[in-house]
């Protein structure tokens, strides 16, 4: 059994974990430091939002339609 | 063709090629932060790549692969005069910049997801805008962090650097965003302006 984490020592982790980076049994020690400070579960879900929101406004740029085709065309031009 | 013909060189590659496209067209928005160059800069990785298919191992990363050649595309187009690694000094930028604005504002205290209704109300176009205006090193990063699902590994394979680095710009990258994303937030009206800086101390 390991010593919990302190609010720093989780911090610390805190993009890797979001991020899926921390081995098993550190993932593990963040969950249960979460699980018992409501402080840094809030920051942490905060900034897990953060990186979602910028996922979806990123998701709205538009690709154009023909992109495919054109770049298809392309590379026939350039086919022996 | 017959059913026993292997499929043309050209076809088997699009085939690899074309799920990538739409990820591949989006990482070059965030690298330079216009379609037209956009446009350009994916097809000049197509036709290198295709143009450098026969060295492509089968069943190793294409993805990887593709993505190296379009980043080494965009360094080869678009750096002016600085050498690969040459670190730029970023203004440090506090932990949980847009946790604390939010806060300081008392959005955490009225909102049950204040990241969400802060983001909502951005332009996206700004929003890419501010990953391309990041230093180099940092918004390539970005760029490829941002395609859903790659790991730090894949993103290091893809760069041809060692995994550390990819964090550390990450992370950093990351501040600079929350930073850029405030200002953001400030000049959309979404959110009251103020002196941030002088609250940040």
């Amino acid at each position: 059994m390991t010593d919990p984490m302190s609010c720093r020592e989780a911090f610390d982790r805190l993009d890797d974990f979001l991020d899926r980076e921390l081995s098993g049994e550190e993932t593990l020690q963040v969950r249960a430091h979460l699980e018992e400070c409501e402080r840094c579960a809030r920051e942490f879900h905060f900034e897990e939002r953060v990186l979602d929101g910028v996922r979806a406004r990123l998701r709205r740029i538009k690709v154009p339609g023909d992109l495919a085709e054109r770049i298809g065309r392309a590379i026939r031009r350039e086919s022996p | 063709m017959t059913a026993n013909n292997p499929p043309a060189p050209h076809a088997a590659f699009e085939a690899l090629l074309h799920p990538l496209l739409e990820p591949a067209y989006r990482t070059a928005y965030r690298l330079t932060g216009n379609s037209s160059d956009s446009e350009d800069l994916v097809q000049d990785a197509a036709l290198l790549a295709w143009k450098g298919f026969g060295s492509f191992e089968p069943g190793t990363n294409f993805r990887a692969w593709f993505f190296r050649i379009l980043a080494n595309a965009f360094y080869s187009k678009y750096r002016k005069g600085r050498r690969e690694g040459a670190a730029v000094a970023l203004t440090d930028v506090p932990e949980l910049y847009l946790w604390r604005r939010s806060a300081d504002l008392g959005l955490a205290d009225v909102l049950d997801d204040p990241a969400a209704a802060l983001l909502a109300r951005l332009d996206s176009d700004k929003v890419n805008a501010a990953i391309a205006a990041l230093p180099e090193e940092y918004r390539m990063v970005a760029a490829l962090y941002f395609i859903e699902d790659l790991s730090y590994q894949e993103i290091a394979e893809m760069l041809g650097v060692p995994i550390g680095t990819v964090r550390s710009r990450l992370h950093r990258a990351r501040r600079q965003l929350q930073r850029a994303l405030w200002s953001l937030a400030v000049e959309q009206g979404v959110v009251p302006g103020g002196n941030e800086e002088e609250r940040t101390r």
